[in-house]
């Protein structure tokens, strides 16, 4: 009996896709040397972000609030992809 | 028109302040906040224009009870058990709780919350919109005027003013539906 139905792997695999595309896109429009010149706490969080999209742990990991480390990406030209 | 009830997350919101046409939200919805939201939010310009549309009724506070968040919880552990999925957070499990159980459309652009909901069966029929769809809709239903010249205008200020990016694929389905169902294109 397979582990998951199909329809289940399937989402999965289109979600799998969405990501991949986000996280593309994060990396693309990224402001690396804007990112690369923060101080480690912050330079950090960002890439976290950028790899995961997890907003709430990147901000935890900055030391920042929700609202302040989204306008940090904003700086960072790091866009929210959904 | 009478309006639906909605219930968003922070993130939703925190983005909506700084959109230029933050105030047609409620053209379409009148939105609750959860008061785990409201602690989240702190900047001066977004607490003032919360402050100002709990004031006029197009928002207002969602008050958890102890069985919502406790089903929320079980949210929050149920999507740390899906492979590769964002966490799903208190503030966006209690949306979706709302959802299911008050039937409230669910405003995120959490993908936690987005994928849970479509891969839990048992919170199959909870509904979604993301600024995308909200987006559509105020053009659809002429609160927002489409530019039949540039029908993906009205997506991409949201996207400037935001620093938000939709997925290609489902800006390219809006755009097509704004050409066919406004702009006479077949």
């Amino acid at each position: 009996m397979p582990l998951f139905d199909v329809s289940y792997a399937e989402k999965l695999k289109k979600w799998e896709e969405l990501e991949r595309e986000a996280r593309e896109l994060r990396r693309r429009f990224a402001d690396w040397g804007f990112i690369e010149s923060l101080p480690p706490r912050l330079r950090e969080a960002l890439k976290y972000y950028i790899e995961t999209g997890d907003i709430r742990r990147a901000a935890r990991l900055a030391g920042l609030e929700l609202e302040d480390f989204r306008e940090l990406l904003r700086r960072a030209n790091v866009p929210v992809v959904v | 028109m009478s309006r639906s009830f909605a219930i968003a997350d922070t993130c939703f919101l925190i983005d909506w302040a700084r959109y230029r046409g933050r105030d047609l939200l409620f053209k379409l919805y009148i939105v609750y906040v959860p008061e785990s939201v409201l602690r989240e939010v702190k900047s001066e310009s977004t607490i003032a224009w919360i402050a100002s549309k709990l004031a006029s009724g197009d928002l207002a506070l969602f008050t958890e009870t102890e069985s919502e968040v406790e089903e929320a919880r079980s949210i929050m552990e149920r999507s740390r058990r899906m492979p590769n999925t964002p966490a799903v957070d208190l503030p966006e499990a209690i949306c979706i709780v709302a959802g299911r159980r008050r039937g409230y459309v669910v405003l995120t652009e959490n993908r936690g919350a987005l994928k849970f909901v479509e891969l839990a069966e048992d919170y199959s029929g909870v509904i979604i919109h993301r600024s995308l769809e909200i987006l559509l809709q105020l053009q659809l239903k002429r609160y927002l005027e489409p530019d039949c010249g540039d029908p993906a205008l009205r997506f991409r200020e949201y996207e400037e003013d935001t620093k938000h990016l939709f997925p290609r694929k489902d800006l390219l389905n809006a755009v097509a539906t704004i050409r066919r169902e406004l702009c006479g294109e077949t």
